[in-house]
Order: structure tokens, then sequence, then C-alpha cells
């Protein structure tokens, strides 16, 4: 009975330590993953105001203007 | 499936941006109402038109002054109008950027987006006039340079100092080419007797008004009616005589743009010696206004290829790339 108790125990424990390690382990993967995020959202920004981006709609409806 | 939109929603003029197809719709913001059925009767040129010169039971307004809306139910219409003419239906509800002046309240930017959706748009959000205007007039905007851009709108003078995509420096007055046309009836008005209204004004604007006397200064005969006699008069306008009459929202202007260049960092304040400030907007075509500028704040000045639709092409641009440049939009949180 006693010995029954302390694997329970035991395993509880270890179910515990596995669980929050996994947690912690998702959180700094997502930490991760949001910081990469934010670099490639400011890249994919600023490569949207490039001067190759706003050749389809900028720079054509100035040349389409020009040659009415 | 409906075409995404963006709209220069302008005191002076509406322009619309459809994605994929180019500026669609360009007319002045004016509505023409019914007084007593509440029947819109016109709308852009037609209702343009009528200014002034409608009988007692039609009301033929602007319903944004200073970029904001002064009369919801009016602008809700005129929306709703200018959605329908460029084949928008019940069925197909588009995205909506909206171009509006970077110093609108809360409550006025709640009023547009609210405008908008009510008008048929599934989502509406709003961007900076200065930000839309250097997108539109091709400034570099992605590179850590400092670019200047000055908006001088109907209703308002924006300036700002955009580098790295997102604005470092923005001024903005309630200042625009609507208060030079009410200080040339006020002086007409005060110095010569006669009234005149406000189409008139705008052509005198445009005729023989300047910021800066030039080779070009001539004179204008104009007609109103005299305020003593109530007999329709002809007087004779001097260029030097506009000039002075528009000193004051000219020099607000001016003032607004330098408070911009001293907001403005360091490193970046250098870059515009070296590479200038761009105007856009129908305001920044009075004669000698960039001049007047480049003298004033020693910095070169230079006109945007297309002034009038730099800031709806800035706005087209976000609209196609609308994920990429969700970022932009007021009240988002990059």
């Amino acid at each position: 009975m006693i010995a029954m108790s302390f694997i329970t125990k035991f395993f509880t424990f270890m179910a515990c330590v596995s669980g929050g390690t996994l947690l912690v382990l998702v959180y700094l993967d997502n930490r991760k993953s949001r910081i990469d995020d934010g670099i490639a959202q400011f890249q994919k920004h600023i490569n949207a105001l490039s001067p190759e981006s706003r050749r389809n709609s900028v720079h054509h409806n100035y040349d389409e203007r020009r040659g009415r | 499936m409906a075409r995404d939109l963006a709209i220069d929603l302008g005191t002076a003029n509406t322009l619309v941006y459809m994605k994929g197809r180019g500026i669609v719709l360009n007319e002045p913001s004016v509505i023409a109402v019914n007084r007593q059925s509440g029947e819109v009767l016109a709308t852009g040129h037609d209702a343009w038109d009528m200014i002034g010169r409608t009988p007692s039971y039609i009301v033929a307004v602007r319903p944004l002054r200073g970029g904001a809306i002064t009369d919801f139910d009016i602008t809700e219409r005129m929306i709703r109008l200018l959605l329908q003419r460029v084949g928008v239906s019940r069925f197909t509800r588009p995205k909506v950027v909206i171009c509006v002046p970077s110093a609108i309240t809360e409550v006025e930017r709640r009023a547009v987006t609210d405008a908008t959706r009510r008008a048929g748009a599934s989502d509406a959000q709003l961007i900076e006039q200065p930000m839309a205007a250097a997108i539109g007039a091709n400034l570099p905007i992605d590179e850590p340079v400092g670019n200047m851009v000055i908006d001088i709108g109907g209703g308002t003078t924006e300036t700002a100092v955009i580098s790295l995509g997102g604005v470092v420096a923005l001024e903005a007055v309630r200042v625009g080419s609507f208060d030079i046309d009410a200080a040339i009836q006020n002086y007409v008005r005060r110095e010569h007797g006669v009234a005149i209204g406000e189409r008139t004004a705008e052509e005198i604007k445009i005729q023989i008004g300047s910021a800066e006397p030039g080779p070009q200064d001539r004179s204008a005969d104009i007609r109103g009616r005299d305020l003593v006699t109530g007999l329709p008069k002809t007087v004779r306008l001097t260029a030097e005589e506009v000039r002075f009459a528009i000193d004051e929202p000219v020099a607000a202007m001016v003032q607004s743009v330098k408070r911009c260049l001293a907001k403005a960092p360091p490193e970046l304040a250098q870059d515009f010696l070296v590479r200038g400030m761009y105007l856009v907007g129908g305001g920044g075509m009075l004669r000698g206004l960039a001049a007047r500028i480049e003298r004033e704040t020693e910095v070169p000045v230079k006109m945007s290829p297309q002034p009038l639709e730099a800031v709806v092409l800035g706005a087209g641009h976000c609209i196609e790339n609308y994920q990429a440049l969700r970022g932009m939009f007021m009240g988002s949180h990059r």
C-alpha cells in the first residue's frame, strides 16, 4: 500500500515536471517564432514599398495617364 | 467578387482607385440634395455646377470641411453613390481603404469608417494622407533616408517626414486651398464692397493667385454683387492684391512646414537639403508656393508629377498589397 502510494506520487510528480517542461518549451518556441515573424513582417512591409512593388500600381498609372 | 477600393475622400475632390484597374473616378466632393424630400439630385461635377445657383429647395453642399465630415448622413449617401457608380452592389462588398487627414480625431475616424461600412464596404481601413501621398509620389520611403512630403489639400495642410516605411515627424493644420478662396472673398468684400461666390474666388486664385511675385503677374476683371446698391458690378483685381489677400493662409501653411522641419531628427534633416521636399495636393499648385516655401525654409521644393492623384495612388498601392501593408492603417498595431 505504501509502495503503491509512492509510485503514484512519483509518476504524478514526473507527469507534472514533464508537462511543465513541455509548456516552457512550447512558450520558448512560440517566442522565437514571434521574433522571426516580426522580422519577416517588417521585411514584407518594406518590400511592398519598394519601387519594383510600386511598378504595377503607381508607375503603371502614371505611364497610362501620360500616354493619354 | 468585389474589387477592393481605395478612396481619397478629400474636402475638394474625391478619387476612387479600383484594385487591378487604377483610378476609376475623379470628381468634386459635392452633393446636391432636395431639402424637402431628402432625395439626392446630383453628385460630383453636376452638383459642383449647382453651387450658389440653386433654388431654395435644393442645397448643393460639400459634406467635408477641413478633411472632416460635417454632415454624417450626406457623407454616407455620397459614399454609397460612389460605391454604386464603381460597381459595388448589395452582394459585392469590397474592402475599402480611405485616405484621411492625420489630424483626424477619434470621433471623426469612427464617423468615416461607419459611413463607409454602412455604405456597403465589408471592411473599412484608414490611412494617413501624407503617408499615402509619399507612396503615390514615388518617394523612396522603403530606404532609411528622410523623405519629406507636403500635402496641401482643400481643407488641410499636412507635412510628414517618412523613413523606412513609417512616419517620423508630422505636422498638420486645418488650413487649405479653401481658406485661400475664403480670404479672396473677404478681401473683395472688404476692399471693393463686392460680394463674390466661392466658385468665383476659386477662379481668381487659379487665374491670378500667387504666393510669390513673378513675371506673369496679371490683373483680372471680376464680377459680383455691389454690397451697397445690390446691383451687379465689375471690379479689377491685381495679382499683388490677391497675394496680399491670401498671405495669412499661405503663411500658416509655410509655418506648418517649418514646424515639421524642426521636429525632424538631425540625421534625417540633412537628407532634405540634398533630396528636397515634395509638394502634392491641389493646393500645392498655387503659383509661387513652392518658391515661397523654398525661400523661407532654404530647402529645395519639388512638385510631384501628379499632385492631385498622388494620395489615391498611394492608397491604391496599399489595397494592391493589403496584407503586407496592413500595419500602415490607422489604429493598427504593428
